[in-house]
């Protein structure tokens, strides 16, 4: 345990090194330009949809090997340019001074610099450019987005963040859970007794969780991802799956949109193609299988346009094309009807934590 | 059954215009007082450019009772410096409708003097008050008429005369007449100030009804060259004008009364003698070639009357048939009726003839019209099917009609003369268009001269852009023999012209701050209606308008896009000073620099990036 500490410790001081080098290395290329005459230049992955594939070893999709030129020498991109040799400075800043902000602080703090972005969306997106450009998440270099998630149970971290250093909290001390935000993102993660992570879509089945104990009756980390799971969350449960070893397993509504946030826990989305160690690989979705709607008998509602569209639009996603995945898509299209995870309830409050969680569980195990 | 009784009577030109006063431009108080002011205005200019004067003109309107609503009386009065009508003309001149000296064949920018009798007129009609004529033609004495406008008889009654001492020549007439100042006071102005623009080597002072000074100042010193009178084009002439112009190359027979006897006598030195018949014609004979017409013809006649002078004052000659050769005269002392047999094998019958059928086809046409030599006279003359010996006095009506249709339709004329046409000149309308517009960028080009229908005709256009010009899309000027047109705009041939042009092709775009002004000269305008007002699209013209028009197009395009080159620099200059600085203070941060980097340099590379042109 102790041994495994220290290399936690050392690996997330490494990658802040590293990450100030990059951004230290990038300032005295365009530092040299300036001095010598020369117009500097950035070269960004490019983003377009031509350029994101699907990486089968990986198992999520990356950007493939284009990239466009942003040249302080074209008069066009001269602002965008200059917006991203800001950004740079600016994120340098908020490592340097351990402070963290948020997308839309980050489009009210270019005001102070004459950058002026023309809105919220420009600012995002330069932003989205220096992810690109050193392939770290914006939560690296200090910037996240306003919504929330929370974790619960037996897992101690220590604060790395100015004022809390060295302090450590044991994440089932309050039964509401913590919000997955800077100061937990960015602390190390110390110690636990849990087995297993569950991560589950709604916030008032993670309360009835806490309630019913789930963290001790299953020896869990409970995480809330409120809905499509935020970059900070993925990055979470990717942590607690690679550095503490826990196995991830997910439980969402059962339609399409609950299928595919397991999806992207488990291998990513497009929108963070040009991201890496965002995913889980090995998570496993335990549920709300179309398959399950029949077996259980759980009340259903039917199916809009839009759900069939996006089980149509999904099918044409090369992750989809086999096994479980496939499978239970083809059901939903044919059942036309969804069932939420609070359907459980018809049988009782308990049913879904005392028997449909732990048989879920033990038929996780053979997949 | 009733019977209406119908009575038919002449009516003299005064009674036809009051009764088609519209016609003229005079349909309402409005109009009317606009018309006024345009037809005082521009025969004091044409006047003042007919003697190479720098015309200096002053237009007054002012209210008889300023205090009453419109429409009301106004005096309208208008003054130049020209050179005046000489005082026994002054009378006919303004009292008399078709009175005027414009007849001949060159441009002006009124045609016979009608308006300005028009106006007279009018006012007369609307208020019963006379017209104030001061004329100074000699530089010394000053006339002044006051007088009223018989309609029936159309003649001029004099109620006042007198003479003054005058100091400089020029005109000043002023009339009363009633308008409506509210809603033509825009249209005058307009009119004054775009006058103006196409005239900018006169001086033009307007006083409004509120006593308001407008002053056009002028602009060039030089007098445009002044234009030619000048023969018709065989191409632009119909049935009617051939007729009167033949009917003005017959001579008629003299009249034998004392005067021409005793030219006769003085042309053959007999003041005193008195000789017998054949003494006469033996001396005629000798001073053939030194007598005149008349006097050929009266010499001609007495030798087939056989007559002295004594026997030709007792003579009257009724009538004169060369194809009957019969010669019918009236003797005073018989009281008697004679009929004489003509020998037309005598030289004298050949003089005759010639007075009575005119010229030749040939002399007709080498004199009297441009453009036709004597090898041209011979060519057409196969072409429509006549003897060039023919006499043009013995054509019939068929025959007439005849020769005007091959008049028109023979294509080796050469194009009509422009000697005729007093375009502006390039320069005058190029400092014109500077000192109205201030533009940012101007450019003129006056087309050679070209015909349509046997008019000859000239296209001045000139461009200007930006500077004082306000954003507010293609505004056109248009103007037709120095006169500006204000009304009917949406069916004129220069606007069609200019809303068929595809100007993003040129580099402007949106509601560009362009204007352009377009002047036609030529010695027929082809107006579209009788208002004068818009241009008929005639090919010829149209072709013309277009060329002038993309020539100009084009050098607006290279002043475009050098601007555009030289914005684009400024931009970038303005791109690079701003934002190279702030990347030069942030990777100083970023870099762990304490000192900024040289980054001047950069700047200045920056802006002198060459952009490709799209």
């Amino acid at each position: 345990m102790k041994n495994r500490k220290s290399k936690i410790t050392k690996t997330a001081e490494t990658k802040k090194e590293k990450l100030l080098s990059f951004l230290k290395g990038q300032g005295l290329l365009i530092y040299n330009d300036l001095e010598n005459g020369r117009f500097p230049q950035f070269s960004i992955p490019s983003r377009s949809v031509s350029n994101i594939v699907y990486d089968k070893k990986l198992r999520q999709y990356v950007l493939g090997n284009s990239s466009a030129v942003r040249s302080a020498r074209n008069m066009s991109q001269l602002r965008s340019y200059t917006q991203l040799a800001w950004l740079a400075f600016f994120v340098n800043r908020l490592i340097r001074e351990g402070k963290s902000s948020t997308l839309r602080d980050i489009y009210y703090s270019s005001q102070a610099f004459t950058i002026d972005f023309e809105d919220q969306p420009e600012s995002d997106n330069i932003i989205v450019d220096l992810e690109a450009l050193f392939s770290f998440p914006r939560e690296d270099f200090h910037i996240f987005p306003e919504e929330r998630s929370s974790v619960f149970g037996d897992l101690t971290i220590e604060y790395t963040v100015r004022g809390y250093e060295g302090r450590r909290v044991n994440l089932s001390d309050h039964p509401d859970g913590y919000l997955i935000g800077p100061s937990l993102s960015s602390a190390e993660l110390v110690d636990t007794s849990a087995e297993l992570v569950i991560a589950i879509e709604k916030g008032g089945l993670f309360t009835r969780f806490v309630e019913e104990k789930v963290h001790k009756k299953f020896k869990a980390i409970i995480v809330d991802t409120a809905g499509q799971a935020p970059r900070s969350t993925r990055a979470l449960l990717r942590r607690l799956n690679t550095e503490m070893g826990l196995p991830v397993v997910i439980l969402a509504d059962g339609d399409v949109y609950g299928e595919h946030i397991a999806m992207v826990i488990k291998s990513g989305s497009a929108n963070a193609a040009h991201l890496r160690e965002l995913t889980v690989p090995d998570a496993k979705w335990l549920g709300v299988w179309a398959t399950d709607i029949e077996k259980y008998k759980l009340p259903t509602i039917p199916m809009t346009e839009s759900d069939i569209k996006r089980i149509y639009d999904l099918q044409k996603d090369p992750r989809y094309q086999e096994g479980n995945w496939k499978t239970q898509l083809e059901v939903f299209l044919k059942l036309k009807r969804k069932a939420e995870l609070e359907a459980f309830s018809k049988y009782g409050l308990t049913n879904i934590t005392d028997k449909y969680l732990p048989e879920k569980l033990e038929i996780s195990k053979s997949l | 059954m009733s019977l209406t009784k119908e009575t038919f009577s002449q009516i003299s030109p005064s009674e036809f215009f009051y009764r088609n006063r519209d016609l003229a431009g005079f349909s309402n108080p409005s109009r009317s007082l606009y018309t006024s002011v345009r037809e005082f205005v521009e025969n004091a200019l044409d006047a003042c450019d007919q003697k190479g004067i720098l015309p200096d003109v002053h237009l007054s309107i002012k209210a008889v009772e300023p205090e009453q609503p419109d429409p009301k009386a106004y005096i309208l009065t208008v003054k130049d410096n020209g050179p005046g009508i000489e005082s026994k003309h002054v009378p006919l001149a303004f009292g008399t409708v078709l009175y005027g000296s414009k007849f001949g064949l060159k441009q002006a920018r009124g045609m016979f003097g009608l308006g300005a009798t028009m106006a007279i007129l009018y006012g007369q009609i609307t208020t019963n008050k006379p017209v104030t004529v001061k004329s100074c033609s000699d530089g010394k004495t000053l006339e002044e008429y006051i007088l009223l406008l018989d309609i029936q008889k159309n003649k001029p009654i004099i109620l006042k005369h007198s003479t003054k001492e005058g100091s400089k020549t020029g005109l000043s007439a002023s009339i009363v007449l009633e308008g409506d100042y509210s809603k033509a006071g825009a249209k005058i102005r307009d009119y004054v100030s775009q006058t103006s623009l196409i005239t900018p080597y006169a001086s033009i002072t307007f006083e409004d009804p509120a006593g308001e000074k407008f002053h056009y100042p002028r602009i060039v010193k030089e007098m445009p060259s002044s234009p030619t009178i000048i023969k018709p084009h065989p191409h632009g002439i119909d049935v009617e004008t051939i007729r009167r112009m033949i009917a003005d190359t017959h001579y008629q027979i003299p009249n034998v009364d004392n005067k021409m006897i005793s030219k006769v006598r003085s042309e053959l030195g007999l003041v005193k003698k008195n000789l017998n018949p054949k003494e006469i014609l033996d001396r005629a004979q000798k001073r053939w070639s030194n007598l005149s017409r008349p006097v050929r013809t009266i010499i001609a006649i007495m030798s087939f009357l056989n007559l002295d002078f004594d026997g030709l004052s007792k003579t009257r000659i009724d009538d004169l048939d060369i194809a009957n050769k019969k010669l019918t005269y009236w003797d005073f002392g018989q009281s008697q009726s004679h009929v004489v047999e003509l020998d037309s094998e005598s030289s004298y019958f050949k003089q005759l003839a010639n007075t009575v059928l005119g010229e030749t086809l040939h002399t007709f046409l080498t004199k009297r019209f441009q453009r036709v030599g004597p090898t041209t006279a011979d060519k057409f003359a196969e072409f429509a099917g006549f003897k060039p010996e023919k006499r043009i006095g013995s054509m019939t009506n068929e025959e007439l009609v005849r020769l005007a249709d091959s008049l028109q339709k023979f294509e080796e004329f050469l194009s009509p003369d422009p000697s005729c046409l007093a375009p502006l000149g390039e320069e005058p309308l190029a400092k014109g268009i500077m000192k109205f517009f201030n533009p940012e960028f101007a450019s003129v080009i006056q087309r050679s001269a070209s015909a349509y229908s046997g008019f000859p005709f000239i296209v001045e256009m000139g461009i200007a852009y930006g500077g004082d010009i306000p954003l507010a899309g293609v505004k056109v000027y248009r103007f037709a023999n120095r006169i500006p047109l204000l009304y009917d705009e949406g069916s004129d041939v220069v606007l069609k012209i200019v809303n068929e042009m595809d100007w993003s092709r040129y580099k402007v775009k949106g509601d560009p701050p362009l204007v352009i002004v377009s002047h036609i000269c030529s010695t027929r305008i082809p107006y579209k209606t009788v208002g004068k007002e818009n241009v008929a699209d005639r090919p010829e013209i149209e072709r013309e308008l277009k060329n002038a028009l993309q020539y100009l197009a084009r050098k607006l395009a290279v002043h475009m896009s050098r601007q555009g080159m030289a914005d684009m620099a400024k931009k970038r200059a303005n791109l690079y000073s701003k934002y190279i600085p702030l990347i030069a203070q942030f990777v100083t941060e970023l870099s762990g620099n304490k000192k900024e980097p040289n980054y001047k340099q950069l700047i200045k590379k920056g802006s002198e990036i060459e952009e490709p042109q799209i």
